[in-house]
């Protein structure tokens, strides 16, 4: 079993005080569920963890006006029952529930899953949706990036060492606004997204579309949202016919940011439908309604 | 048989309350001063010579107490039924990756595992086959032990069944149809995973418990490999967390090496397997590739059967013989022929080993014939239930094998009772109506089983009990077979209780002991509750006999007089008296409190040449059906519902038997979905529950189990078994159903995203790294 050593920090500034003490290299740890699996079969990383599950503004949901602030050791399963995420961001709780199994829902956080950054991290692709910010704070100060650019790569982040992520926010989004996340597992619980996707949208008073998100996961190597997609769709009138030029200039372009790989004749067809069904529901079924 | 008391009624399992209360004290739970914890060098390569085997660096880590390599048995360590080719730790060579070369001793885990790493080891890497179909080939190397009979030191044998000439049978059907089925290897996944405590003895010798499933096994072995006598070895099995065939072989080396240590150290001494050790050094359920041919008129009379087919049994033939024995009686499902061959061939590689695994045999061939069936069906263009029910065995049907079905087969009830339950013909209809164009579609499907109950003509076939009353009259019960989870012991509760004419709360029934049990050969094959069960009502009515005697005396009439209302004996003069009084009266009568009782199954033999004769004295028999739905645009399947009815004669336990009903299926939906032991060069690549998938609560759907009871007269009140039968039609019935939604067919298992979508695997290439990784991890 690995050694390390293990300080719970009570407040925020103590957290950041500990992360960076000299010659002590420290982690954060919030639920745990992405570093116990990770120190079995790996050399350890680190000297210590610092626990930040009890530092009280980390575990908040909060709205101030139109934006919403989400800690970054808020669980999954805190999320699913919150109101204002329910309200504001349906497809984000629905993510969130289809997260391993209500233990690793108990413990698992938003901040943990981001700064994993596995690309089938599940609450991800919501959270690029929603355009998240992510906020890190160090002995040099606060920091802020969009959730899309924090993530470089699979298990790699811009969070620089002794840099503590404290929360993300994001603004809610335009009033009618629908949204959906579907992910495709091998089985029902405890399983690892095959692929998935979220999608938010919102149509005009003409019904043409003019706003629209879209990030699947598990098909690049990262969550992003792909512009060229979110193109077709904007300013037209969501009918089946647009709905599949956009499921597959989604296929398009994911295959143009991956190559074939062996799961691509899978993929481009699951990720096809998956965009397909996703789109239909917020635009011409009864999509999960924002707001 | 009217009037039974406890037999058959629901009855609260007699270890329930602790495993819930978490007071069930498994090898893992155990600790004793003074224990050393040890653990093994695997090898890393799956095929090679070992060249250099130094422990002396091991000893000098702080912690290490000792070390032990085969050079410290008899015979270095050989032992292995029905063939001798494994070793307690490896001679010479090793043929799998994860095989154990040596086991350190030390005073924490930690230090036993630096222990390891300090051996210094040096393998010399040799060719290796992963392909069972080279196995045989001339140049392929060699993995089997010598042999001095022509054949291929890589073939372990041939099984075959003869009854006429299918090939020119085949020529005469209005209908033939050939097609190609492959299952895969299969991880046991038990929630315990293997472990041993040994106890060195003040006379020389060793308590080991074990948990494993036939503890007279690893006695014997222990004794020869050890060079101790019988009365130096002691087997104990505490309670075993699941096992479904999985804690033979391997968990035998566990105990050859703990022993082998605490003899050396002069301490006890543990070990424990984490999940990664256990998938990588465990045996699995083997995988095999079948080619059957069947021939039909056009009335839909099945005519003609050729089966042949190939088995992996990897690194060591372990059980491999006699499950492909298994395998070869059973591949032609439950059905009438006029002419049926089956061919069976089993054979060394290099891919991990395959061992006994819950049907053991029958699960891999049922999914083949059981899919065939099926296809003829299509091909018959006829319901899949009214082809099985024209040609499934009846009583008075005279078998492939050339057996005489005398009675207790209760197939086409369980048929008939399923296709009701589960509303076939309506649904049949509704699903061959949906959209060609619908994305996510409905389909039904149905698999029979028969399930030969007991060892068949594997070997002696026999079991004994001993049953006792102590001074304060409780009721203690041994066997030689264990109850790992299935819930053998509340069965034997309740059929000593039903004859002794006690409540079942006085009986105990002990943990299987090679010092107090007696030897009943292995804890295997579903044959607890019919040899097991008999010799405690052999032993339970030898006993009886001594109270009635007393009881008699004591109410000063003839035994014929004596009555039992609830617990207490009546005689002429109509006035209750305990049983607590009479077993009082007896003990002063000088009468035996205890009894043997011993219960020999039925004879059978097996022609091994001519591939006839009478494999079993007994069939369990059993239909399947399983609802799917299938997105065609994910190869996501959904079984939405299962409907299982099964032939076990009667129901002794009805809790029991239910819950080894839905076990067994949700063993049997996730061989037919996920499951899928991959090897790749040797090594395993999934090697924890993370990617290794099994499924969940959330994966099963509602199950409706029923039991037809056609008695089977020399069981016990009439009872056969369960346990392993009610998995082996899960799968089939769950691919008839893909193929009933989607119309096409997956004929290797599992059927996962990928291949019920493309109708083709997708595979990644294979790494050695985790294993390695594993393997050094405490």
């Amino acid at each position: 079993m690995a050694k390390f050593d293990y300080v719970l920090a009570k407040t925020l500034e103590d957290a950041v005080h500990l992360l960076n003490e000299p010659n002590i290299r420290s982690i954060p740890l919030a639920g745990g569920t992405d570093i116990y699996v990770a120190i079995r079969v790996n050399p350890i990383w680190f000297d210590r963890l610092v626990d930040i599950r009890r530092i009280p503004e980390l575990s908040q949901i909060t709205q101030e006006g139109d934006v919403v602030s989400l800690g970054a050791a808020v669980t999954f399963s805190h999320a699913i029952a919150n109101p204002i995420l329910q309200k504001v961001a349906p497809f984000l709780v629905e993510a969130c529930s289809t997260i391993g199994g209500p233990a690793v829902r108990n413990c698992g956080t938003f901040g943990g899953n981001v700064s994993n950054a596995a690309a089938c991290a599940d609450s991800l692709p919501a959270l690029v949706c929603l355009e998240a910010v992510a906020h890190l704070r160090s002995p040099k100060g606060k920091r802020q990036l969009k959730v899309e650019d924090l993530v470089t790569g699979p298990h790699e982040t811009k969070i620089e060492s002794g840099e503590l992520l404290t929360h993300f926010t994001f603004k809610v989004p335009p009033e009618k606004a629908r949204s959906c996340f579907i992910k495709i597992g091998r089985r029902e619980a405890q399983s690892i997204s095959r692929l998935s996707i979220a999608v938010i949208g919102a149509v005009d008073s003409t019904g043409m579309v003019d706003y629209i998100r879209v990030c699947p996961g598990a098909a690049v190597a990262t969550p992003v949202r792909f512009p060229h997609v979110e193109a077709v769709l904007l300013g037209k009138k969501p009918d089946e016919e647009i709905i599949t030029a956009a499921a597959e200039q989604l296929v398009v372009d994911m295959i143009v940011s991956t190559g074939r790989r062996w799961s691509t004749e899978y993929k481009e067809i699951t990720l096809k439908a998956i965009a397909e069904r996703s789109l239909t529901k917020i635009f011409l079924e009864d999509g999960q309604h924002v707001n | 048989m009217a009037n039974l008391k406890y037999v058959g009624h629901p009855a609260q399992r007699v270890d329930a309350l602790d495993k819930v209360m978490g007071k069930t004290k498994y090898v893992g739970d155990m600790s004793i001063p003074g224990m050393l914890y040890a653990r093994s060098l695997r090898s890393e390569l799956p095929h090679a010579r070992i060249v250099k085997l130094d422990v002396s660096p091991a000893l000098k880590v702080p912690g290490v107490v000792a070390v032990v390599t085969s050079d410290d048995f008899m015979n270095h360590s050989n032992f292995g039924f029905p063939i001798s080719d494994m070793y307690m730790l490896a001679y010479e060579k090793v043929r799998y990756v994860g095989e154990g070369i040596a086991s350190v001793a030390a005073e924490t885990p930690e230090a036993a595992l630096e222990g390891v790493k300090a051996i210094i080891c040096e393998l010399e890497p040799l060719p290796a086959v992963f392909d069972m179909a080279h196995a045989l080939d001339p140049d392929a190397p060699q993995i089997g032990p010598n042999r001095t009979d022509g054949n291929h030191p890589n073939y372990i044998g041939h099984y075959p069944v003869y009854k006429g000439n299918p090939t020119e049978k085949l020529q005469e059907c209005d209908v033939t149809i050939e097609q190609k089925y492959e299952t895969v290897m299969q991880e046991h996944a038990y929630l315990e995973t293997e472990g041993g405590l040994a106890i060195p003895t003040p006379e020389g010798g060793v308590v080991v418990y074990l948990s494993c499933q036939s503890p007279f096994i690893p006695r014997n072995d222990l004794c020869k490999v050890l060079g101790l006598s019988a009365d130096r070895v002691r087997v104990i099995v505490p309670p075993v967390g699941g096992s479904f065939g999985g804690k033979d072989d391997l968990n035998y080396q566990t105990a050859g090496q703990v022993a082998a240590l605490a003899l050396k150290a002069k301490r006890p001494v543990r070990m424990t397997f984490s999940r990664e050790e256990s998938i990588i050094a465990s045996y699995k359920r083997g995988s095999m590739r079948m080619n059957i041919k069947l021939g039909a008129d056009q009335d839909g009379t099945l005519r003609a059967c050729e089966f042949r087919s190939l088995y992996d049994s990897g690194a060591y033939s372990s059980q491999s013989p006699f499950t492909s024995w298994r395998a070869s009686i059973h591949a032609m499902g439950a059905y009438r022929y006029e002419d049926c061959t089956v061919d069976i061939d089993t054979v060394y590689t290099n891919t991990g080993y395959a061992g006994a695994y819950r049907g053991f045999g029958n699960t891999e061939v049922c999914s083949g014939i059981e899919q065939a069936i099926d296809e003829m069906a299509d091909a018959l263009k006829m319901d899949p239930m009214d082809f099985r029910l024209k040609n499934c065995l009846k009583v008075g049907d005279v078998t492939p094998h050339g057996q005489l079905l005398s009675e207790s087969v209760g197939l086409t009830d369980c048929i008939l009772k399923v296709r009701k339950m589960s509303d076939w013909d309506r649904k049949r209809k509704e699903f061959a109506s949906q959209s060609p164009s619908a994305e996510k579609r409905r389909g039904i499907g149905v698999a029979a089983l028969f399930h030969g109950t007991s060892l068949g003509a594997e070997g002696l076939d026999e079991a004994t009990a001993t049953i006792e009353i102590h001074s304060d009259n409780q009721v203690t019960l041994t066997s030689g077979l264990t109850d790992y989870g299935t819930g053998a012991r509340t069965v034997y509760t309740l059929i000593a209780a039903e004859i002794l004419g006690i409540k079942p709360e006085r009986i105990l029934v002990h943990n299987p002991d090679t010092n107090t049990a007696k030897d009943s050969g292995p804890t295997v094959a579903s044959r607890t509750t019919i040899l097991a069960g008999n010799s405690v009502r052999v032993a339970a009515q030898n006993l009886i006999q001594n109270l009635d005697w007393a009881a008699a005396d004591f109410l000063k009439c003839d035994v014929y007089q004596v009555h039992r209302v609830g617990e207490d004996y009546i005689g002429p003069s109509e006035e209750p008296v305990s049983w607590d009084i009479i077993v009082k009266h007896a003990r002063e009568m000088g009468l035996v409190l205890s009894a043997f009782g011993r219960w020999t199954a039925p004879e059978i033999h097996w022609d091994e040449e001519k591939g006839t004769g009478i494999p079993y004295f007994a069939y369990h028999f059993g239909a399947q059906v399983a609802e799917v739905e299938v997105d065609l645009k994910t190869g996501h399947t959904d079984v939405v519902n299962i409907w299982a009815v099964h032939d076990i004669g009667k129901v002794i336990f009805p809790q029991g038997a239910y819950g080894q009903l839905y076990g067994g299926i949700s063993h049997g939906l996730g061989y037919g979905l996920y499951e899928d032991l991959d090897y790749q060069n040797g090594y395993a690549q999934s090697i924890n529950f993370d990617t290794y998938l099994i499924p969940t609560s959330m994966d099963m759907p509602e199950i409706k189990g029923g039991f037809v009871e056609a008695a089977f007269s020399a069981g016990p009140f009439g009872a056969k078994n369960i346990a392993e039968p009610s998995m082996v039609p899960t799968a089939p019935a769950i691919l008839n159903a893909i193929a009933n939604a989607t119309g096409r067919r997956i004929r290797k298992l599992p059927a996962n995203l990928e291949r019920v979508m493309l109708g083709k695997e997708l595979t990644k290439k294979g790494s050695p790294f985790s294993c390695k990784v594993a393997l050094k991890i405490t």
